[in-house]
Parts: C-alpha cells; structure tokens; sequence
C-alpha cells in the first residue's frame, strides 16, 4: 500500500482453539507509522487476531496456529523468539483501564526497572517522557506519588498507554481502547492515537465503525475468522470491494 | 435503528423524484408556452417558483439532518450526496423554465416573430435527458444515461445552430431583433439544462458505482 511500509507481515495465518477454527488463512500487512483499525461482528476473531501480534495467545491452552507473523524479519512464533522481548516491542493496551494499584509514578516505572532500568534519573525522564506522549503530564505532573487508582477512567487508559510506551515498543496494540470511556476521554484518545502514529504503528480493535474510520488510515473487516477486505480506510468507507464489508458498515447485517 | 434509517433514505429518493416532476414540469411548460404564445401558461410557470424553493429548502434540511443524525458511509452515503448534488441540478433547471417563461412573457405576438422549431426540438431533446437522469437515480439503472455525452454534443451543436439562424433572422428584419434575441438566450438555457442533466448522471453513476466519471 503506498505511503507507508509493512511492519508486521502476516501469512496465511489459521489458529484454533482446541477444536474451533478462530481464524482463517489471514495474510494481510500492517503498516508502521499508521493507524490500522480491525472491525467485524463479536467473535469474528479481530481480538484473536491483535492477541497473535505479541503472542498473547500462548497463554491460552490448546491453542495452535499454522502460518507466520514476521516482525523485522523475524517470525513471532518461531520457537527462538522471546516471547517477553515480543512483548516489549509490540504493547498492548486493553478494553478496560488497568492501572496496577501503585502509584502513577510506579505505573510507568515498572516495565523499565524489570527491562533493568535502575538509574533514578533515567527512570524520571522516562515517567515524564512517557507521560507527555500519552498526553497526561499536564494533569499527574504535580501527583506523581498519588496513586493510580484515584485518576479518572480516560486518565487511566491514557496511563496505560504510557505504560506501554515507557517500554519502547514499535507496535501498539488496542483492544477496544475506548469502549470504557465517556465521549471526551474517547476524543482525548483518538487524538492520542493520531500523534501516536507519527512514531508508531498502532493496530485498534473496535466495535465503533465511527471510531475506525476517524482514526484510522487502514481498515480490515473480519467475519467467522477471515479477513473479508483489508484497505485505506476512505475506500472502505466510501466505496467498499466486498458486498459483506458495504453490509456491515452500513448496518444491513444478518 | 437501521430499518428507520433505511426507510428514510427510499423515502427521501422519492422526494427527489416528486421535486424532479416537480422542476421538469416548469421546464417543459415553459417550452409549451412559448410554442403556443400562451402568457397564461407562462405566469403559472412563474408561480411555481416558490414551491420549487421550498422543496429545495425542505429536501436539504432532511439531507443535513441524515448525515447528522446517521453519519451513513458507503452506498448509503453516496445516495445522500447524489441526492444533494440532484436536488441543486433540478432547481437550476426548475429556474431556467422560470427564466424561460419570463421571456415568453415579454416576446411580441405572433406571426411578427419568425418560427423557432429547432428550438423545440433542442426542448425535447433536453427534457430527455432530464427524464432519463431522473428514471435512473430511481431505478439505478445506468443504461438510461449511457447516451448522455453523445445527446450532449447534439445540443450543443443545436445552439450553435439556433445562435446562426437568429442572426439571420435579425439581419433580414430588425423586428426579428428582440425575438430572436430571447430564442438565443433560450437556446443557451436549455444548454444549461442539458449540462444539469449531465451532473445528474454523473452523480447517479457515482451513487451506482463509487466511481466518479465525466459526462460532457
């Protein structure tokens, strides 16, 4: 796709849960430096699909896959790549805040001393470097030792955002990142997600076709498992290939 | 939500095609009047402009307030923006017939005026194209306006025409001035018209297709 240059490549990707097929031979590219948004009908396995991006899914038991997922070059399933270094470069932020019950400051300065970051200063400017591309330094700067706990549900998400990025990754995965949150935190975020992707790839799963199509440059459209159309996000909007994806969009699903 | 909104939108290409009728009614009657003469006729084109307006006027609220309420995208957006695109190609034309029927009013009785028959024929032409842009924003069937460029390039070619002949008229009799005057300027509406008809098909076949072409 012109613009901009594939990050991760998926290729001919099918994963099972036990028995059950949750996705299907799905070989798509997803682009650094821009905002890809997965949308399709509950269960039709977008969440599966960003849960393989950083291997989320070794978690779950029975659950195996054919296909590849490369990463600079690398593929993420390959025995010898390190699922927690997978993990630190493609981050994940979820559905529902999840603040650990410490302080905003130790919220962020945790993934940095478990990668081994020691150094007091460093860590500083890592809280606040952190905190201003998470958009959220102005309103915690002078509330660092208070704890996570008593900020506001936006305030929460865009701390875990933060979070994710005080790690570095490259990759920025979203599980419904605003579904939690009322109108003016979902804003905050989305315009967040638009300065996030001047120097990351992020990849959102949303329910909110709305939602995909303001932040978003690519969208995919999922359905039982299969990438149905994965395109710029105007053309999906305005003039959708698959007569599913123009179904779907336009509510005449079913 | 998506039954209401769908049923919104078939009923609102209906009322694009009731101020169609609407529009190419005043077109048409217009040209009826100023074969027959008929000042009647003409001013009862003129009364119809403010009906025409307040179609316009009530058919863009209903648009602005769809997209507003219903942030449609795909198919059902691009029926909302041809509608838009239709209801503002149909007042131009609904206010040539008015600009038309002005003339009539102000052109002397016959038989001082010479004959205008390539100039109803040019009329026919254009209301031809008016329906068959109408038929297929209702039908989305684009073999109405396959032959639109070609109907096009005869109605230019018409007013070059009728432009020739006026002149000639005028040349042999200076009476011939002020009628063949208006039929120029007639002439040059109805090209006008056939250039709206035109926009409608263009716009129709986006609504179709999502492609965009030019229709000229």
């Amino acid at each position: 796709m012109p613009g901009h240059s594939p990050i991760l490549n998926v290729n001919g990707l099918s994963l099972w849960y036990g028995e059950t097929q949750a996705l299907r031979d799905i070989s798509m590219e997803i682009m650094d430096r821009a905002v890809t948004a997965l949308i399709g009908p509950s269960g039709c396995g977008k969440s599966t699909l960003i849960r393989c991006f950083n291997r989320m899914n070794d978690l779950v038991n029975g659950c195996r896959t054919t296909g590849t997922i490369s990463f600079h070059g690398q593929d993420i399933f390959c025995h010898q790549t390190d699922a927690v270094s997978i993990r630190q470069r493609i981050g994940m932020v979820f559905q529902k805040p999840n603040p650990f019950p410490k302080t905003i400051y130790e919220n962020i300065a945790y993934g940095p001393r478990i990668h081994g970051v020691r150094d007091r200063k460093q860590l500083d400017s890592i809280v606040e470097e952190s905190l201003k591309r998470a958009a959220l330094w102005d309103e915690v700067k002078d509330r660092l030792d208070d704890s996570a706990m008593g900020l506001s549900g936006g305030q929460q998400q865009r701390l875990c955002i933060a979070r994710t990025l005080a790690v570095g990754p490259d990759v920025i995965l979203m599980d419904e990142p605003c579904s939690a949150l009322d109108p003016i935190a979902t804003a905050k975020i989305e315009s967040l997600i638009d300065d996030l992707k001047k120097q990351y790839c992020v990849v959102i799963v949303t329910h909110n076709m709305q939602q995909a199509s303001r932040v978003s440059d690519y969208t995919g459209f999922m359905y039982l498992g299969e990438l149905v159309e994965y395109d710029r996000t105007v053309h999906i909007f305005e003039n959708p290939a698959k007569e599913l994806t123009e179904n779907y969009i336009t509510g005449r699903f079913g | 939500m998506s039954d209401k909104f769908h049923d919104e939108i078939a009923a609102l290409k209906q009322e694009v095609l009731v101020l169609g009728a609407l529009s190419r009614d005043m077109f048409t009657e217009s040209l009826i009047a100023l074969s027959k003469r008929d000042r009647t006729r003409a001013s009862s084109v003129k009364a119809k402009k403010s009906e025409l307006n307040a179609g316009v006027a009530r058919l863009e609220d209903e648009i602005f307030q769809t997209i507003a309420l219903f942030q449609p995208v795909a198919r059902d957006m691009r029926v909302l923006i041809c509608s838009l695109a239709m209801v503002s190609a149909l007042e131009r034309i609904g206010r040539y017939g008015k600009d038309i029927a002005n003339l009539v009013l102000e052109l002397p009785e016959r038989p001082c005026a010479p004959e205008a028959t390539s100039l109803f024929h040019m009329g026919d032409l254009v209301t031809g194209m008016i329906d068959d842009s109408l038929r297929a924003y209702g039908t989305e069937d684009l073999s109405h306006i396959a032959e639109h460029s070609g109907r096009d390039d005869t109605v230019d070619a018409l007013r070059k025409t009728i432009f020739r002949e006026s002149l000639t008229h005028m040349l042999e009799d200076p009476r011939n001035i002020t009628p063949c005057a208006s039929y120029g300027m007639i002439a040059r509406y109805l090209e006008r018209c056939a250039d709206h008809s035109c926009k409608m098909a263009e716009k129709v076949h986006y609504m179709v297709t999502g492609e965009r072409v030019e229709i000229k």
